[in-house]
């Protein structure tokens, strides 16, 4: 071999190392992750992250409660401990310092509010995705006086809240893509929910179902991951037993079906009634003028001394729960804690504490059940119906009688007992209360808040674009005596569907549709004797950039134009440019911001 | 092709048969004092006004002496028109004319205005046919002239 034969052969690439090129690109052809993959490492990375926030929650709450009052046993059993007055000063004050710590926040961070959400549901639903750090740490921080010191109200709430902001941070640092940083969210609140109620299946279809109103798998799968991993974690730290562990149910008779089956009606009408106490309760205290932190502590003042009476309607009721399914009550005694539980959460509630009803409602769901079942025992002794599985069947017919999420329901109610043998009556009944609570009641617990919010966001949004950033320099005019001739030639020679007619000092005088001359167009008899100042519609919606956005969407839907001409001003009518409906949107779908609001779940 | 509509519209139009005037002004005043009353016009003066306005931007005049003094107004409940035969020729500004049509067309009629000119301006055409439609009597020997140039 020659020197120049020897100089190729060492230039080209031995077999092997060809071998190994061709390996190395078909890893980096089939083992790139996309941006869907992308996701799914997000949303388990978001699962540990939400287990972790949700558990220091937990602990910190554990821990003011212990301050509050001297007690590390759960809520119930500190309060059973407490004398007469300190069941009323402990949520009195608890109420106080929440409040407190709202107000001096809400003033502190009123500029942070105005232009991040604190609420996971909005940053998800209307929002960009961003939760506010402070607003939410204030919240947080409200929640933990109010929750450690008894208030009939879910820590839940806060749990989910703190999973949704780490995920909100997580996108923000990253520098996500609105879509993305909202699915993050969602992933957050799905972790929150699992870790709050070790239930990945419910928290996943909770958010689903109930706040991005899909089950489709793009946005399911990863909402599954973070709830999967953040249930795994909880239970890693907190063990892994069931919250509701159920001593397992056998019907002693197939007439029992019957029965059974009516406990999905009982509850879907009785659902209305709830949703509506609570709306009560919450007009009733927006009704009192006093500071926040006197209203939370008046509320925090109704559970206390509801609290004298049975200490057991403190906490979110999660003990209760345990209690009803795994002793034995007489209906007199469930009917009374039914009864102050209702009043003490709609008090937390109404007076604006932060947190959420999701526990709370589980349990009266749960009483009424067990009243309905032990109604049926005594009704039907031979039936030898089981209370506690109607309180279960209850607690699921009753979620879902007021979410208005039936499949979560079924899904929640499963996993906090993971008792397979109820899931048929729960799945019958859940669907059944949920037909019956929609025959009175169309607004649902967070349908009606999400609903609340979108419509204010999208208000405020609205209100807040300045038209003047949206309108184009160029609209396509002619003066008021141009030729029909010039007028089809504009037409031709631009895409636009309007022709502005101005005249010699730039004022608009109205404008001439496409639509009105277009049969016409190809007429040369018009071309010398007909005028812009002929055809033209002097009543042609304008628009001003002192007017607001809804103005201006108000205007477009009366000239059923992509385009209107805007004006310096509705008098002087100087025609300064145009503004179209695609800007418009393309604005408000890509620069969304929220405000901030206080219920959670 | 006739138009139906535009047709009609002439059917029901006020014929004057030999109208004098000394002036553009003059001639459009008069024709319009003959929708004093009229159905369809609720404002005469308003009608007018915007009959003359239209004028001053620019007089729509076709070849052979032939003007069209209209107005887009909501004035008019709906189309109206005055047609004059002018056997001595009425000077519009430098074009001396012997066929006037008048007409008021409310706003939201914009497509009935612009067929109608549309039909005028293709069937009275040429020296002949304005001869004929200004040596007609009455409407119906107007129209049967229109039909002639058809």
């Amino acid at each position: 071999m020659d020197k120049t034969g020897e100089q190729q052969r060492k230039r080209s690439l031995s077999p092997l190392l060809r071998r190994l090129l061709r390996l190395k690109f078909w890893l980096v052809e089939h083992l790139r992750l996309s941006e869907r993959q992308l996701t799914l490492i997000w949303a388990a990375l978001i699962g540990v992250l939400g287990a972790l926030a949700s558990e220091g929650f937990r602990k910190t709450s554990e821990l003011l409660h212990y301050a509050a009052t001297g007690s590390s046993s759960e809520i119930i059993s500190s309060f059973v401990k407490l004398a007469w007055w300190q069941r009323l000063t402990v949520p009195t004050l608890g109420g106080l310092l929440a409040g407190l710590t709202l107000w001096f926040g809400n003033r502190l961070f009123a500029s942070v509010r105005q232009k991040t959400t604190t609420d996971y549901m909005e940053a998800i639903v209307v929002g960009s995705g961003i939760i506010s750090v402070r607003a939410s740490i204030v919240k947080s921080v409200s929640a933990l006086f109010s929750i450690s010191t008894g208030a009939s109200i879910g820590r839940e709430g806060p749990l989910v809240q703190l999973s949704s902001l780490v995920a909100s941070l997580v996108g923000r640092i990253r520098k996500m893509p609105i879509p993305q940083r909202r699915h993050l969210v969602a992933c957050g609140a799905a972790a929150g929910i699992a870790s709050a109620y070790k239930a990945p299946i419910a928290a996943s279809l909770f958010v689903a179902e109930i706040i991005l109103g899909t089950v489709v798998v793009e946005s399911l799968g990863p909402l599954i991951l973070a709830s999967v991993v953040a249930a795994f974690v909880s239970q890693f730290l907190s063990g892994s037993e069931p919250l509701y562990k159920s001593p397992g149910f056998n019907l002693h008779t197939r007439w029992e079906i019957i029965p059974l089956s009516c406990v999905g009606i009982v509850l879907g009408f009785l659902a209305p009634g709830y949703l509506r106490f609570l709306r009560f309760a919450e007009r009733l205290f927006s009704k009192i003028d006093i500071p926040i932190p006197f209203k939370l502590a008046l509320g925090g003042t109704i559970v206390g001394a509801l609290a004298i009476l049975n200490p057991a309607v403190c906490g979110n009721g999660q003990g209760l729960l345990r209690s009803l399914f795994h002793q034995n009550w007489f209906w007199d005694e469930i009917l009374a804690i039914l009864l102050l539980k209702v009043v003490a959460t709609a008090a937390a509630f109404g007076s604006g504490v932060v947190g959420g009803v999701f526990t709370p409602t589980l349990f009266i769901g749960a009483a009424i059940g067990v009243l309905y079942g032990q109604t049926i025992l005594y009704v039907a002794p031979g039936l030898r119906a089981d209370p506690a599985m109607y309180g279960l069947v209850g607690m699921g017919s009753f979620i879902a009688a007021t979410t208005g999420a039936p499949l979560m329901a079924i899904l929640m109610a499963f996993e906090l007992t993971l008792d397979y043998s109820i899931a048929p009556y729960l799945m019958v009944n859940c669907v059944v209360a949920y037909y019956c609570s929609g025959i009175f009641e169309r607004r649902f617990m967070y349908g009606e808040s999400l609903e609340r919010k979108g419509a204010a966001f999208f208000k405020q949004q609205l209100a807040e674009v300045n038209l003047q950033d949206l309108v184009r320099g160029d609209p396509i005019t002619l003066p008021k005596n141009a030729t029909f001739a010039q007028i089809a030639e504009t037409f031709v020679q631009h895409r636009y569907q309007h022709i502005y007619i101005i005249d010699k000092e730039n004022r608009f005088l109205g404008a001439i549709s496409l639509h009105d001359v277009k049969t016409f167009l190809d007429r040369p008899e018009l071309e010398s004797v007909v005028i812009a100042a002929d055809i033209m519609d002097e009543d042609f919606p304008r628009v001003s950039p002192m007017q607001g956005m809804s103005e201006a969407l108000h205007k477009f839907s009366e000239a059923k134009s992509e385009r209107l001409p805007v004006v310096d001003n509705l008098n002087s009518k100087r025609l300064i440019g145009s503004i179209s409906k695609t800007d418009i949107i393309l604005h408000l779908a890509g620069e969304q911001s929220g405000t901030g609001t206080d219920r959670q779940f | 092709m006739i138009s139906r509509k535009a047709v009609e519209h002439l059917r029901t139009a006020i014929f004057i048969r030999n109208l004098d005037a000394e002036s553009e002004h003059e001639a459009i005043s008069r024709m319009l004092g003959r929708l004093q009353g009229h159905a369809q016009v609720q404002d005469l003066q308003t009608l007018s006004a915007a009959v003359f306005d239209r004028e001053q931007i620019d007089p729509p005049l076709f070849p052979g002496g032939i003007a069209f003094p209209h107005a887009r107004t909501n004035s008019v409940s709906g189309l109206v028109m005055v047609i004059a035969t002018c056997p001595h020729p009425i000077p519009f500004g430098e074009i001396p004319v012997r066929l006037i049509f008048l007409i008021g067309i409310p706003k939201r009629a914009g497509a009935d205005y612009l067929e109608l000119i549309s039909f005028l301006a293709r069937h009275v055409r040429g020296e002949r046919v304005v001869d004929r439609l200004t040596q007609a009597e009455d409407m119906p020997s107007f129209l049967a002239g229109f039909a002639e140039g058809t």
